[in-house]
């Protein structure tokens, strides 16, 4: 596989970058993802990509594996300018990719998956088997993974999976290989035989970019680092003489937020919301599989608690089980105004005085080609009906009090929520749940895929609505927004609480701290 | 989009004007020189032949509407044929009427219980008056123990009327009654199963079909017998009253029908209901999220659609002077291409029973016009096909943007948004989807 490159020429390439991007700009419908970046690998070395959710990591591995076509800047291979029209012509010039998320077929072998596309054929119509399976098992065996290429991928676990899906990625003859988050589904001891093999493929000169938000695990394997913040490159370091503390201030920076701030209120009194050891559990292939676990926190009349942490670490999950919105074993206690509460389902949620914006607002919150009206009166309409008619006049009347009250922007309340833009789509969101006299207001993601400009207003309605009295639980991924918005703040870690921290004592730093989950620590929580 | 909408019905109507133009210019004239196709008598024919298919796709309409299919409608009909001729041409111990009593039975216990704690919940809204927008709660006398209470003496003093009839045979009345509730018992088992069970309605109401067909063979015994209805000898003369004119112009069948579709069109328009199965079908998760018992609503409109096959059942009998267990076959079919032809998507969350009607109406004409015109029946199943075809191209156009929108370049590969948390938690889900971690 090494072969291209000659031995004593290696010494003297080594410093040329065998992939480079310069001046990389790429925006989704007007939002930029992606600003005047650059990037370099280089052959043999394991460079590892830091940012924060949305810094733009998997925009730039996108552009680079050909992805997305459609960018502005050079990619070079080699020190020649390429451009990719697809995923094939990336493989073709050795640059393979294993994203988060795996793209294996569970139906079928471990062969068949490495070879899927690229099937050995005889008289170009069958499938030959016994050359895929051999051809398999020597892949397996060069990168020391013991698996039968017989086996059933998704009879495996998902950490087997995950080497499976490097095997395939290595079939191609990859010289550059992208691995987004490889771990974030594996255990210790299966993150170690990875470490392992990738060690093993920098050797023979594979050049290696690794994306993770494990910052133990980056600095005990990588040799560069390159961070961006908000799109842009923020620097790129050799690891010798890094510390934790320096990567995790280039990714964070400073207010991104020109921060402004409502005077608080006293945030006295009893507590309106109080979870005590909340959990969830979920039947996955090996049975139950905790994804909550010993949640517990209080949210007073008039104060916005933040839930903070990475992708996946149980944040949404904790709004859902409260809402009794997902699937799972709920564990817990719940209490409303002091009396514990059995919430079996959204409807007795609603009833009970709790409202959820949820984090997709297109897919769970509105019906995208029904009016304003319709959408905001949606949750009422059976308590505005009057034997069993329904009450056009009172609907109409909900719709206008949410359009004004939220400064919807709209031809009229019967105009489609579909055709409204983001900010306004969450603010008839919103709307709905406030048409419903809520106690307590669980927002998830308020502010994703919105504009600055209607941010600032949706941050305003949320100060507004803890000013009314409300009881606000709050997740953010972005952590300037925790920070502005929430007098306390949770931070979770792989489904466990790992900190409560004040306002005062609050920094993105100490946020990113709790956040990290570690390989090495251990299910304590902190 | 409202004119887009608006646009798209006025098309529905045009089909139907057009279609009728046809018929009209092309029927053939009698010696008179009369215009055949014109004649009341010819149009209230075709009213006639359709109420049976619009019954059905009338409870289709619904089902549809919330995202759901109900296949099973023609072999419920069957059942309830069945049922229905039984009942009245044979006295005494027979399988109709072990199937008949015990759904009755329930049914009434249920509606009736389910209509009593409606009122004392409106009662309690009106008193609560409009400020309070929380949810109503009954207490538990008047939220469980009195309709429990209501729907128990109603029960009885329907089977009370009822078990009397036993020893004869049934009346008008007594068929009206049990039929219908033996669909309707049948069509909330498949919403039972659908919505307890989180099975696909195809599949659930597929197998439905099948076990219908056979329960309605068992009923009728001896080797899949055809039960003849004789009015006047082995069934009581009043029967007849439902294949009859009323005020000597409309058929009785043809005014079921019309009066289900306005009734079952102001449930769909006015009733917070109707608001839910639009809710449902136009996105299910949004709409239980709300708060919507999204479960129930669908049991309802299979059950209505179940219902609604057991009236269609008793006017084929009537019309037909025979129950027999394959009365419905195919016509879950027809009723399916009406409620299409008709606007309404399979998508669920759009369309209308105006819509349906117009549909049902456009399939009812054009059989006739075949059939004024003589042309082999053959040939006639191709040309429905055909036409169905070019009506539903038609009504595509409206799904222009929806069609536009998947061939964007780029959007069939990967979703194209920076938003990097949202695409990859969808994502997490896929994987655990298809690694048979959790099942939708």
């Amino acid at each position: 596989m090494r072969d291209a490159i000659p031995r004593d020429s290696v010494t003297t390439e080594s410093d040329r970058p065998i992939l480079a991007a310069e001046a990389i700009s790429k925006s989704f419908g007007g939002v930029a993802a992606l600003k005047d970046v650059r990037f370099e690998l280089r052959a043999g070395e394991i460079h590892a990509l830091m940012g924060e959710n949305g810094a733009g990591k998997s925009t730039l591995m996108k552009v680079l594996s050909g992805v997305y076509t459609d960018y502005e800047g050079a990619v070079r291979v080699d020190g020649e300018t390429v451009r990719f029209s697809n995923v094939r012509d990336a493989e073709a010039a050795g640059i393979a990719i294993i994203h988060q998320e795996l793209n294996l077929v569970p139906e079928l072998g471990v062969a068949d998956n490495i070879f899927l596309g690229r099937e050995r054929v005889i008289a170009g119509l069958f499938v030959d088997r016994k050359a895929s399976l051999e051809a398999a098992r020597g892949l397996l065996n060069r990168l020391g993974i013991e698996l039968d290429p017989e086996a059933r991928v998704g009879q495996l676990r998902v950490g087997e999976q995950q080497l499976v899906e490097i095997a395939k990625a290595l079939s191609v003859e990859a010289r550059i290989l992208i691995m987004d988050e490889p771990t974030s589904a594996l255990s210790p001891g299966e993150c170690r035989r990875l470490f392992k093999i990738m060690r093993q493929l920098a050797a023979d000169g594979v050049g290696i970019i690794y994306i993770s938000h494990r910052i133990d695990e980056v600095m005990q394997l990588s040799d560069r680092v390159t961070v961006f913040r908000d799109g842009r490159h923020v620097w790129a370091r050799p690891m010798a003489g890094l510390d934790e503390n320096t990567i995790i201030a280039a990714m964070v920076g400073r207010n991104l937020l020109d921060a402004h701030r409502r005077d608080r209120g006293k945030g006295g009194g009893e507590p309106v919301l109080s979870v005590r050891d909340l959990s969830l559990a979920v039947s996955g292939r090996h049975g139950w599989r905790d994804v909550l676990k010993g949640v517990s926190f209080d949210v007073r009349a008039g104060e916005i608690l933040g839930i903070g942490g990475l992708l996946g670490a149980g944040r949404t999950e904790i709004l859902e089980t409260i809402f009794a919105s997902n699937e799972g074993l709920r564990g817990g206690e719940i209490r409303l105004d002091g009396i514990a509460v059995n919430i079996r389902s959204p409807r007795d949620a609603r009833r009970l005085g709790f409202a959820l914006v949820t984090e997709d607002r297109k897919a769970k919150g509105l019906h995208l080609h029904e009016s304003i009206r319709d959408n905001v009166a949606l949750p009422l309409v059976g308590r505005l009906a009057r034997f069993g008619l329904r009450s056009f006049e009172g609907e109409r009347a909900l719709a206008k009090g949410a359009v004004d009250a939220l400064g919807v922007r709209c031809a009229g309340a019967g105009q489609a929520a579909g055709t409204l833009s983001g900010g306004n789509q969450q603010k008839v969101v919103i709307g709905k749940w406030l048409a419903t006299g809520p106690r307590v207001l669980l927002l998830d993601e308020p502010t994703r895929g919105i504009d600055v400009g209607a941010k600032r207003e949706i941050y305003d309605l949320i100060f507004k609505l803890a000013g009314d009295g409300l009881a606000i639980v709050v997740v953010s991924s972005e952590l300037p927004e925790l920070l502005l918005l929430a007098d306390r703040i949770l931070v979770m870690a792989e489904g466990r609480q790992t900190g409560l921290i004040s306002r005062e004592e609050a920094s993105e730093e100490r946020i990113m701290q709790l956040a990290a989950p570690r390989s090495a620590r251990g299910r304590a929580v902190a | 989009m409202n004119f887009l909408k608006a646009l798209s019905r006025t098309k529905l109507y045009w089909g139907l004007i057009a279609i009728f133009l046809i018929g009209v210019l092309s029927s053939p004239l009698t010696s008179s020189g009369r215009n055949i196709f014109l004649s009341s008598g010819n149009l209230l024919d075709v009213l006639r032949q359709v109420s049976t298919t619009g019954l059905i796709a009338t409870g289709m309409t619904a089902v549809i509407l919330t995202g759901g299919i109900d296949l099973s409608v023609g072999s419920l009909m069957a059942i309830c044929t069945v049922v229905c001729a039984m009942l009245l041409t044979v006295p005494g111990d027979t399988a109709a009427l072990y199937l008949g009593l015990p759904a009755v039975g329930l049914a009434v216990l249920v509606v009736g219980a389910a209509a009593v704690r409606f009122v004392f919940l409106n009662i309690e809204k009106s008193r609560a008056g409009v400020t309070h927008i929380r949810d109503i709660q009954l207490d538990r006398t008047r939220g469980t123990v009195l309709p429990a209470a209501a729907g128990i003496v109603l029960c009885a003093l329907v089977l009370s009327f009822l078990l009397p009839q036993m020893q004869t045979k049934f009346g008008v009345l007594g068929v009206l009654l049990v039929a219908p509730a033996v669909g309707l018992m049948f069509g909330a088992v498949n919403g039972v199963i659908i919505v307890v069970g989180r099975l696909q309605p195809f599949i659930v109401t597929l197998a439905m079909m099948v076990t219908a067909l056979g329960i309605a063979r068992l009923t009728a015994g001896q080797n899949n017998a055809v039960l003849p209805v004789y009015t006047g000898s082995n069934a009581t003369a009043d029967f007849d009253m439902l294949r009859q004119l009323v005020f000597g112009i409309v058929p009785m069948p043809g005014i079921f029908f019309i009066v289900a579709i306005l009734l079952y069109g102001a449930v769909l328009r006015f009733t917070p209901f109707g608001r839910y199965v639009y809710a449902i079908g136009g996105n299910e998760e949004a709409a239980r999220l709300s708060g919507i018992n999204a479960g129930r609503v669908k049991i309802v409109t299979y059950a209505v659609s179940g219902l609604l096959a057991g009236i269609a059942a008793v006017l084929y009998v009537a019309q037909y002077r025979q129950g027999k267990p394959d009365a419905g076959a195919g016509l879950e079919l027809d009723a399916i291409a009406a409620v299409v032809i008709g606007g309404t998507s399979l998508m669920g969350g759009r369309g209308s029973l105006a819509g349906t009607f117009c549909g049902v109406l456009i399939f009812g004409l054009l059989s006739n016009i075949l059939q004024l015109h003589n042309i082999n029946s053959n040939l006639q199943l191709v040309l429905k096909g055909v036409i169905i075809i070019g009506t539903v191209l038609v009504q595509e156009r409206n799904a222009y943007d929806l069609l536009a929108q998947l061939r964007l370049p780029g959007a069939s590969r990967r979703p194209a948004q920076g938003d990097t948390s949202v695409e990859e938690r969808t994502s997490r889900e896929t994987l655990s989807i298809t690694m048979g971690g959790k099942k939708k």
